[in-house]
């Protein structure tokens, strides 16, 4: 890349944009960090009370430039672009706001001439149940990304309950978010492998369809054995406590108490921002961050973002859905593979994590608000920095 | 004698017009400053002109901001109070300095980057934001005179990025030096207070805190106008990733 003499670059690189991630900060200390890094060190950190104001104000726009490479030895340059939806404005009440940011974000995309767009967070959920919400395309298509964040988490929840000696068949599973993409999505890979399914959302009406999907599917899947169902949009109308929980409710707040569960639950919280309350009291419950996936051929920022912009203790780590776009780029598959809500099943699950796994994209270590879990210490060797 | 308040304005209007009358005759004075300013720079602008049709336009352009300050003006009176303007005021003074500096260059584009770029996005937005809140003729006459400001802003655009399409770094580099001189300075103008002491353009002490009375606020009009000069930025072509970093690395 070109510098000038002011230090500025302005020239494009040369690669094609294969790919455009599409995002906003979970909360306002990562927006802090974000604002302070493009200040710079010689700048001293704007006080919070400032960025509160400016941040809003900021239209949506590319941050920086993301190279990821494949371990095939492929590579694929990509642009991540926030949306800067402020992060106290995620609720209902900015819909309208929210879903406008994320057309000027889809808009950047696509005259940036990305040829796979990954929505990233809120920006998934504005746009998965429209797609006609974003702007005219011409050879730029859209994901969600969920099918991977589906994969990711199943993979997880596998894993731990591996580690933790808890058998998956004798399990009861509670899905908060059911009726989502991503909840759905769950929903539909695990539903076979467990006892019992509770699905809690805000729509009685979606959750008894989703149970009426899930009866269809198990018929059709003739190893299934019979998967108790129980829906409820409240969670104290369960018959039973969960030994396994999935959080993936779009909560614009952590603000999810999880009661009538079991005491040493496992607990996956995929939502962004995260669903569980920091003031929830689980101490025997395991909970871990899911939906997140590491690029063992590496990934670089320019600027170099590494830490702002993926803040989790192990490097290369990506969110499921925008870490999809980046497959999908470096397997040059450039469709929309993860579209609209309620459309994520097991097949197309396994389809994505081969495609994934071809690059070397794989499920993250686990870790939650106290750092790494402990079977994931010391961290897995995984390089770096993309060639 | 000319009534002290616009007799066609509702009774609603002149309540809240002469009760705010002190904070409107800062906002107008701080407005008026910018429009006279405006008209000195395109007066200079015309004496470095070499196309006979570049000095009628700037000529005109000088004209059409004197046309604006009298405007402003007017409205001051409507609502009883003396508009002042103070050019030589630190922060004005300051930019006039810089577009004088690009005079003194014969820098043309420097020129219409200083006033098309940045002075006039702050005053595009800013108007706006004015005329949304401001009652009955006052905030008609701020949305107008943005709207004419936007218009001319389109017309130095298509002269900017035709000089953009020659040598993009180059002209990027340009802007930025300029960025760094005359939005340093508008971003302490815009700042949510002024912590360097009076602005001697508002006639008491700082209009800033007494915004919110009229539904407006400090941190809204910088918002508003780093947005436009963002958005007018990008619209020359800009890298959005470029002007991000400039924008953020501002004094606040």
């Amino acid at each position: 890349m070109g510098h000038s003499a002011t230090g500025v670059t302005t020239q494009p690189q040369s690669l094609d944009i294969g790919f455009a991630l599409i995002g906003h900060q979970e909360s306002w200390r990562a927006a802090a960090d974000v604002i302070g890094f493009l200040r710079g060190p010689q700048h001293p950190p704007l006080p919070d009370d400032e960025i509160k104001d400016i941040l809003p104000w900021i239209p949506p726009r590319t941050v920086c430039h993301v190279d990821v490479a494949s371990t095939t030895g492929a590579q694929a340059r990509g642009i991540y672009i926030d949306s800067f939806i402020p992060p106290d404005r995620l609720g209902a009440a900015y819909v309208h706001e929210n879903i406008a940011r994320v057309r000027k974000a889809a808009a950047c995309a696509i005259k940036a001439g990305a040829k796979i767009v990954s929505l990233g967070g809120f920006s998934s959920v504005l746009i998965e149940g429209n797609f006609d919400h974003l702007p005219e395309r011409h050879d730029t298509v859209f994901t969600t990304g969920n099918t991977l964040t589906v994969a990711f988490i199943v993979q997880a929840i596998k894993k731990m309950c591996a580690l933790e000696g808890r058998d998956l068949r004798k399990s009861t599973l509670l899905i908060v978010g059911a009726t989502g993409d991503v909840g759905s999505g769950c929903a539909r890979c695990l539903a076979p492998l467990v006892k019992r399914v509770l699905l809690n959302a805000r729509n009685l009406d979606r959750l008894r369809k989703l149970a009426v999907d899930l009866r269809c599917d198990e018929r059709n899947d003739y190893e299934a054995d019979r998967v108790q169902l129980e829906v409820a949009t409240d969670l104290q109308q369960f018959s039973a406590p969960a030994d396994i929980v999935i959080c993936a409710a779009s909560l614009p707040t952590p603000s999810l108490l999880l009661d009538c569960i079991a005491s040493d639950a496992t607990i996956c919280d995929a939502g962004y921002p995260k669903n569980l309350s920091p003031s929830a009291d689980m101490p025997e419950a395991k909970v871990f961050f899911g939906g997140l996936g590491q690029i063992t051929g590496g990934m670089r920022f320019e600027p170099d973002f590494n830490g702002i912009l993926n803040r989790h203790p192990f490097p290369n780590v990506v969110h499921g859905c925008l870490l999809e776009g980046m497959a999908l780029a470096l397997e040059r598959r450039f469709e929309p593979f993860s579209q609209g809500r309620g459309f994520i099943t097991k097949h197309r699950v396994d389809e994505i994590e081969k495609i994934a796994a071809r690059h070397g994209i794989h499920l993250a270590p686990l870790y939650n608000t106290d750092g790494p879990l402990e079977y994931e210490l010391p961290s897995v060797g995984v390089q770096h920095r993309a060639n | 004698m000319e009534p002290l308040i616009d007799v066609n304005a509702s009774p609603i209007e002149c309540t809240s017009l002469s009760l705010n009358a002190p904070i409107w005759q800062d906002i107008l004075a701080q407005a008026m400053t910018g429009e006279i300013l405006a008209a000195m720079n395109y007066a200079s602008l015309s004496e470095i002109c070499d196309d006979p049709a570049e000095v009628a336009d700037a000529l005109e352009h000088a004209q059409g901001e004197r046309g604006h300050a009298t405007a402003f003006a007017a409205e001051g009176r409507k609502i009883g109070v003396d508009v002042a303007n103070n050019v030589d005021a630190k922060h004005w003074k300051r930019l006039r300095e810089s577009f004088l500096r690009c005079i003194a260059q014969r820098d043309f584009i420097a020129c219409l980057i200083v006033q098309e770029i940045m002075l006039e996005s702050f005053a595009v937005a800013s108007y706006f934001r004015v005329g949304k809140v401001a009652p009955g003729t006052l905030g008609k006459t701020f949305l107008r005179i943005a709207a004419e400001e936007e218009d001319h802003v389109d017309h130095a655009m298509s002269i900017l990025r035709a000089e953009r399409a020659r040598d993009a770094q180059r002209f990027d580099d340009k802007v930025y030096c300029l960025h760094l001189d005359v939005m340093t300075t508008l971003a302490q103008m815009l700042a949510k207070e002024c912590k360097d002491g009076h602005c001697e353009v508002c006639h008491a002490t700082c209009v800033k805190p007494a915004l919110f009375d009229v539904s407006l606020s400090a941190a809204e009009l910088r918002g508003a106008s780093l947005q436009q000069y963002l958005k007018t930025l990008d619209m020359l072509g800009i890298p959005g990733e470029v002007t991000l970093s400039w924008v953020t690395q501002l004094p606040v």
